[in-house]
């Protein structure tokens, strides 16, 4: 059997058990003489429940256009970046404008919105140069298309050795929204033209 | 009594299998192996193996299942008994006191297995004084004894205390006295809110209050699994894997919860289902925008319309039921069937087929049934059998949100962005250092 197979084989068999504690005979519906309780709160109730209507009309989050971060000087707009065919994350195309991983979460949205940006170029500093100088409570204001400003906390920065990315703390779905701040630091190797770290900015929706 | 675990702590298990048959590298979304499997299926499905013996699971995920399971479950359970003591229904209360006490004895046994048998004592001698002071606290505010409600109020706040400072000795200082004691005062605030808002008719309030002591206990039954566990098993609770696994069960469960509570009230009065009405869409827009997460915008919007199907044809059920409307009780089933279809169809999508359509489908009948089944017992005022059906579902649906949340995190880890990024050229940032 082949993994793919075996999976869903498997995953047929845990459906299979969740369904198989399902009620089946027991609960039986009531006689209607109990069923019909037929007092004014109970008539009261199921009029109410006529008018009922689950909540609909979902309305997506703007997207973000702007980032604006006080503490370091920073003001840009935002290039949208997806995934590189090499599957790395795509960075912006201009070193003084970040971007905006597009297909993760919008910002303000539950879970991690990343906005990537350079430290530098062989000219010098670029967008997010003095990234690294941010500090616990720093604000992080994001415009998004619609006029809407959303404003992050910073809650810490670190740096990490990019052959240890960390990709679930960065990237992974959770239902906090959250922001994250991604440039270069660490030792620069001249000989492949990068630096061998990022500077990770972890910051949570300010109320 | 039995095990209401099983599903969950299975779920988990059958995942970890699933991962394990996967050829490729480790992958840090799956969750770690399970070695053990509580409450074998088929005793699940015979409903009465009298004196089962709980275990607790082994991996750190399933255990804080567990007991996220069992916390969140304890306090709807001492709300519900609250608010028959208050509403002066003594065989609802009988029922609800039975499932309290069995709950009680099971969750003790896994606090045993955890930290040894005489902190399982202890425990299980703290939730039954618990238990019995949340009692006392309703029978108070039903009697408008201003004194009896004061000393009940003081005896839960004590209760919370000496909740801290054995946590924090059963776990050998893992835990904080006063961190373990602040979230049961909290718990303990809730319970009594929700009970002082039913009394004065504040149903808006008393159904908010309820969803926040829902969820505030779920999130207690993860400390209490950190507390038992070595710090780095610990840190498996604090991974983004398994910290979506551990919102999203939260929310299924909820969905589960309101339900039953929405039900219920159609028999209570409009005041009473507009206000569990309304907790169960925040509950379906938190879902909603859960769900936009993991599938984009455009896929959330199409989940809500489905979804809202899915509720609107469980609440239909009961509001036949209620009105006595056989023909509006089989077309509320029908649509029922079709609407599980649908779900279960978008699901499958969304993970890429990683879930058959078949028994997934089945599955959503069978949470669909548990709820029909609960609705029925309820009407005929069988108070028993509604608790069992409640707590079976309960198990039901956290069981299949965790095998959904699997799938979900097989199809998401290949779609993220490999390694770190290249924002940076110029070597300009390290010479300034």
């Amino acid at each position: 059997m082949t993994a793919g197979k075996a999976r869903l084989a498997v995953g047929v068999a845990a459906l299979l058990l969740l369904t198989g504690c399902a009620a089946g005979g027991r609960g039986a519906e009531p006689p209607p003489a109990a069923a019909a309780r037929t007092t004014g709160s109970t008539a009261a109730g199921v009029d109410a429940a006529r008018g009922f209507h689950s909540t609909r009309g979902y309305r997506a989050t703007p997207v973000p256009v702007r980032i604006g971060i006080p503490a370091i000087g920073v003001t840009s707009s935002l290039d949208r970046l997806g995934r590189a065919p090499d599957k790395t994350v795509q960075v912006p195309s201009r070193w003084e404008v970040a971007g905006w991983y597009a297909p993760g979460t919008r910002p303000g949205d539950p879970g991690s919105a990343v906005i990537l940006g350079h430290v530098d170029s062989k000219r010098g500093p670029a967008v997010f140069y003095r990234l690294r100088e941010l500090r616990r409570g720093d604000l992080v204001e994001v415009a998004r298309a619609d006029g809407s400003t959303v404003r992050f906390a910073v809650q810490r920065t670190e740096q990490y050795d990019k052959r240890r990315f960390p990709t679930d703390e960065v990237y992974y779905p959770t239902l906090t929204p959250a922001l994250r701040l991604v440039t270069c630091g660490g030792e620069f190797d001249a000989t492949v033209g990068h630096y061998r770290s990022n500077i990770i900015v972890f910051a949570t929706l300010r109320p | 009594m039995r095990s209401r675990t099983g599903p969950v702590i299975l779920a988990m298990s059958i995942l970890a299998a699933m991962a394990a048959c996967d050829s490729s590298p480790p992958d840090r979304s799956a969750p770690p192996p399970t070695t053990q499997v509580s409450g074998h299926p088929a005793e699940h499905q015979a409903g009465h193996q009298e004196e089962h013996q709980v275990e607790a699971a082994k991996s750190p995920t399933a255990l804080a299942g567990q007991l996220q399971q069992y916390y969140a479950q304890h306090t709807l359970l001492a709300m519900r008994q609250m608010r028959s003591v208050l509403t002066a229904t003594p065989a609802y209360r009988q029922a609800a006191d039975k499932e309290l006490e069995e709950y009680t004895e099971e969750l003790a046994q896994i606090v045993a297995a955890k930290f040894g048998d005489a902190q399982g004592e202890r425990f299980e001698q703290l939730w039954q004084g618990e238990i019995a002071h949340f009692s006392a606290y309703a029978e108070a505010v039903a009697g408008n004894d201003a004194a009896a409600r004061q000393q009940a109020r003081s005896d839960l706040l004590a209760d919370a205390d000496a909740y801290g400072d054995w946590l924090a000795g059963a776990s050998g200082g893992r835990a904080q006295a006063s961190g373990a004691a602040a979230a049961m005062r909290t718990h303990a605030e809730q319970l009594m809110e929700q009970a002082d808002a039913y009394a004065a008719h504040d149903y808006d309030r008393a159904y908010r209050v309820e969803r926040q002591g829902y969820e505030h206990m779920f999130a207690a039954g993860t400390d209490l699994a950190r507390a038992s566990l070595a710090p780095k098993a610990a840190a498996t609770l604090d991974m983004p894997v398994e910290k979506l696994r551990a919102a999203f069960a939260m929310l299924l469960g909820e969905h589960m919860q309101l339900i039953i509570d929405t039900q219920r009230a159609t028999f209570d009065g409009a005041p009473q289902f507009k206000a569990a009405a309304a907790q169960v869409n925040a509950n379906s827009a938190a879902l909603t925008k859960g769900m936009g997460v993991i599938v984009g915008p455009s896929k959330a919007g199409e989940f809500q319309e489905v979804w809202a199907h899915h509720v609107e044809g469980l609440l239909e059920y009961s509001t036949a039921l209620a009105s006595n409307d056989q023909a509006e009780k089989t077309a509320a089933r029908e649509e029922m069937r079709g609407y599980g279809s649908r779900l279960a169809l978008y699901l499958s999508d969304i993970v890429r087929n990683e879930l058959p359509l078949k028994p997934l489908t089945e599955a959503w009948g069978a949470h669909d049934q548990h709820l029909v089944d609960q609705i029925n017992a309820y009407a005929a005022k069988r108070y028993d059998e509604a608790q069992e059906m409640e707590l079976d579902g309960y198990g039901q649906m956290l069981g299949l949100a965790g095998t959904i949340l699997g799938a979900i995190q097989r199809t998401l880890s290949p779609q993220l962005p490999v390694g770190g990024s290249q924002t940076g050229g110029g070597g300009t940032a390290h010479r300034r250092r």
